[in-house]
């Protein structure tokens, strides 16, 4: 088994679609013959062809609506965003059309189409290249989102996002495309979607996090564990549909919850976490639930991008904020 | 002294490129921005512009050879010193602008491998070397300091980056380095270690005022934990794992086994429905009460154990007006039979010593004393003087605990030092004109101190009074709080069921306690020969933080010479 990458994951569960379901093309900028801006996509137009790996102009709404098209029809669309702000313009079709077919067409039209999209900060790029949107898609009705934390996850997860029958965006977190290797065998086996995984089991407090945060998360745990606090850690995984029940689970086994996340505070998907084990959970709670997220400001230049994102110190703070309350 | 140009990120996000060409020679004189060297990334050719004016001393390698981002590209002659910083990469295309940087990593170049000055601050441009703390031909260990350096903000040390022998230093006491410029090189490869990983992408100068992204690029190997996908599919898939056989290495489960079971059975989805931790009986575990924070919050204000709650919430949550319920000392509602089976041992708690006795929850006035105590334990300094007062001259009769009090009142006009609060936090006292009393009362709930006050204005007569109606009001339970507090000195009339000396508490702020011990007859040497006389044991504890030894000594001398005294 090949050590990988998570953006070699993402190249490598892509080839195994394009080769096992003949349904499935590949569209965006730069995906062709490019490779795409991060090599997502490299060798596959050369190996599929180029009527299944579609270099498209620079226009993400019309990217969108192709796709909404193409699945609409039958095919089955994966289209790379090369950022996830650079979505923003194809929000009209994520919004009105990709997210409600479904309901529109009473279940007649199902729209099995993915949307990839590089996210998140931490690799000092321009602040529209480092943005955190999940929040403000996940909060759309009809869709699914979906956020990997390591390789085999991002190998997982997209065959299943692909093979959903409704539309997933797929957030990749660009950080990690490159820090970490996982052997993976391809295998073609999916991950479950809208389900969380424990990555870790503890008795004193649940850390939940996603995408790049988690490594900051296990780091945290880790030192945790030295210090004598035993943290559970959840991988969300899908950010929506949110299983929910696995979070209340272990809250109810430890008593404590802080939520990391590198969005900006008010609003994050962190809140609407707080917000539902604070609805089903509170008689578990010893303490006040801990968020640790980024600002509410817009992402800084790099210079300043470590003191928005959440760092391994912070999360040890808060989580012993959390422990030692009284 | 030369200065090294690494490879910059060229906007691509991968980790090194190739040398398609050399657009200089060896002893070329360059400009800052002439072209040095057309590179191929894996999206594209680009031309790499030189950071600085000066001579090229040395090419890093030739057409064809690939180089790692942040490895030695060029060597510069003299005049590259004058160069503030590396050059930007050129502006990426701009919608690609994202590109890999290496991670921060000593490359290897010619001879050894050269150790570049990190960024010591937050952006800082350079800093100067103070001292050396080692010396070519050194050898030195990972995260031994090698220099002092000073930056704009402190002196701090550095680290070496790995174990190796120092080959070279670059500079001297005084040189200001560049932050990036080689600082020191390590004899051949520096040894078995590669550099460990500084997780510092941004000191490199290949982000300095470009706006390219910088993707981490590491080589951390892990294995997925199988463990957490096959949960999260039997949870999705409603499978309880407890009843399915693995196929896996070593009996693991597989996430085809999940499937396999959820395939077969539907039956077990009820089985898996109830994940949910029970409710524990040990009350060890605070999770196994249901109660929310604020709850939680009263009853740790009142003292009260959840265990002894009734839980007439719904869900068997438990209410606030469960905790006050419990609070003021209604018998708990909990009539469980006794348990039969005694429960686990647990970490630290008291074990039940047989099957019909268990720990009782301490609260109330009881749980009041323990933490009042605790208090006192961990801020008074405290030490006790013991000494008889002879009082024999009493009259048959005699009021002793009316003659206490009087006798902490005489004293106090004495030696007013012990009469007295202190704050050792703020370093502040606060010496009484009066005098409040407070009296420790045994009851069987517990200790209650009980405040005679203004008791230096009163008579014997007055003092017995007061005592007697505080009394009565704590065997009613109509003992206020106002009765509790405000004592200046505390009064323990122990004596009165048994014990000679003791060693008194002192309860802060207060400093000072007087335990009275239980009298005895002692054969004495009078003027009038060896006589039968009364002795009363005294013990004096005083918070030496607030008074010396010598105040003490002269408040209790105080106290025996007015409890002496015949009436």
């Amino acid at each position: 088994m090949p050590a990988i990458t998570l953006i070699e994951a993402v190249n490598l569960a892509l080839a195994h679609e394009l080769k096992r379901d003949n349904d499935v093309v590949i569209l965006g900028e730069d995906v062709g013959i490019n490779g795409g801006v991060f090599r997502a996509t490299n060798g596959l137009a050369q190996k599929f062809g180029e009527d299944r790996v579609i270099d498209t102009p620079l226009a993400e709404s019309m990217i969108a609506g192709l796709a909404v098209g193409m699945a609409a029809q039958g095919l089955k669309p994966i289209a790379e965003m090369q950022f996830e702000a650079f979505m923003m313009p194809a929000y009209d079709m994520i919004y009105n059309h990709i997210a409600r077919m479904r309901l529109r067409t009473r279940g007649r039209i199902t729209l099995p189409m993915v949307i990839r999209a590089p996210w998140g900060g931490g690799i000092h790029a321009p602040e529209h290249h480092s943005d955190s949107p999940e929040a403000q898609c996940a909060h759309i009705p009809g869709l699914k989102v979906v956020i990997p934390s390591n390789p085999s996850r991002a190998y997982g997860l997209l065959l299943a996002a692909i093979r959903d029958p409704d539309p997933v965006l797929f957030f990749e977190p660009k950080r990690v495309y490159r820090i970490v290797k996982h052997e993976i065998e391809d295998n073609g086996e999916e991950y479950p979607l809208g389900t969380c995984f424990v990555d870790r089991e503890g008795t004193d407090i649940t850390l939940v996090s996603w995408g790049a945060m988690m490594h900051e998360t296990l780091q945290a745990a880790d030192k945790l564990e030295q210090q004598g606090i035993s943290a559970e850690v959840i991988d969300v995984a899908t950010i929506s549909p949110l299983d929910i029940d696995t979070i209340l689970e272990s809250v109810a086994k430890t008593g404590r919850l802080c939520i990391v996340c590198e969005a900006p505070r008010s609003g994050s998907w962190a809140s609407e976490i707080a917000a539902q084990v604070s609805e089903e959970g509170l008689f578990h709670l010893l303490a006040p639930i801990g968020r640790v997220t980024g600002y509410d400001t817009t992402m800084p230049y790099y210079k300043l991008e470590k003191q928005f994102m959440p760092s391994v110190d912070r999360i040890i703070e808060e989580a012993r904020r959390l422990v030692e309350y009284k | 002294m030369a200065y090294v140009f690494e490879l910059p990120d060229l906007g691509e996000g991968l980790p090194d490129a190739t040398i398609v060409k050399w657009l200089v020679n060896e002893g070329d004189t360059v400009k800052t921005d002439q072209p040095i060297a057309e590179m191929e990334t894996a999206k594209a050719v680009v031309e790499v512009p030189s950071p600085v004016d000066g001579t090229v001393l040395k090419l890093h390698g030739k057409a064809g050879d690939v180089i790692i981002t942040h490895a030695p590209l060029v060597t510069f002659g003299e005049a590259g010193k004058k160069a503030a910083a590396p050059a930007p990469a050129p502006a990426p295309s701009m919608h690609a602008q994202v590109a890999a940087n290496a991670e921060k990593a000593s490359a290897t170049s010619g001879g050894g491998e050269v150790f570049y000055l990190p960024d010591l601050g937050e952006g800082l441009p350079d800093a100067t070397i103070v001292k050396w703390l080692v010396k070519e031909g050194d050898t030195v260990k990972t995260d031994q300091p090698i220099a002092e350096m000073e930056t704009a903000k402190a002196v701090v040390e550095v680290p070496s980056p790995h174990d190796g022998v120092i080959a070279k230093l670059h500079g001297k006491a005084g040189d200001v380095i560049i932050t990036h410029a080689p600082l020191v090189t390590f004899a051949g490869k520096g040894g078995a270690a590669k550099a460990e990983e500084k997780s510092e992408p941004e000191a490199k100068g290949g982000d300095a005022g470009t706006v390219v992204g910088a993707v981490q690029v590491g080589n951390t190997i892990v294995a997925e934990s199988s463990d957490a996908v096959v949960r999260a599919l039997a949870k999705k898939l409603g499978v309880n794992l407890a009843s399915v056989k693995g196929s896996g290495a070593g009996g693991k489960i597989t996430q085809a086994d999940v499937k396999g079971a959820a395939g077969k059975s539907t039956a077990s989805v009820a089985a898996s429905a109830s994940t949910m931790p029970s409710a524990s009986v040990s009350t060890d575990n605070p999770l196994a009460f249901r109660a929310s924070p604020a709850v939680r919050k009263l009853a740790n204000e009142l003292g009260v154990d959840l265990a002894n709650c009734e839980t007439s919430g719904p869900k068997g949550t438990i209410t606030r007006d469960d905790v006050k319920a419990a609070s003021s000392g209604k018998p708990a509602a909990r009539t469980a039979a006794p348990a039969t089976v005694q429960p686990a041992a647990s970490g630290g708690r008291l074990q039940p010593v047989s099957v019909t006795v268990h720990p009782e929850a301490v609260r109330g006035v009881r749980r009041a004393m323990a933490q009042a105590m605790t208090h006192s334990h961990q801020t008074v300094v405290p030490v006790t003087l013991m000494e008889d007062a002879n009082i024999s001259r009493w009259k048959k009769g005699e009021d002793s605990l009316a003659r206490y009090v009087r006798a902490l009142c005489a004293a106090a006009k004495v030696e007013p030092a012990l009469n007295c609060w202190f704050d050792g936090e703020n370093m502040e006292r606060l010496v009484h004109p009066a005098v409040h009393v407070g009296i420790a009362v045994d009851t069987p709930d517990g200790l209650y101190v009980p405040v005679v006050k203004d008791a230096h204005n009163k008579s014997m007569a007055d003092l017995r009074g007061d005592v007697e109606i505080l009394r009565k009001k704590i065997a009613e339970k109509a003992i206020k709080p106002t009765d509790l507090s405000g004592a200046t000195i505390t009064l323990s009339n122990y004596g009165s069921i048994a014990g000679r000396y003791g060693t008194p508490i002192v309860s802060p702020p207060q400093v000072a306690i007087l335990g009275c011990g239980r009298f005895r007859n002692e054969l004495k040497m009078t003027e009038r020969g060896i006589e039968n006389q009364r002795m009363l044991p005294l013990s004096l504890s005083f918070d030496h933080r607030a008074c010396t030894g010598g105040e003490g000594a002269r408040f209790l001398a105080a106290v025996i010479a007015d409890l002496e005294k015949p009436e």
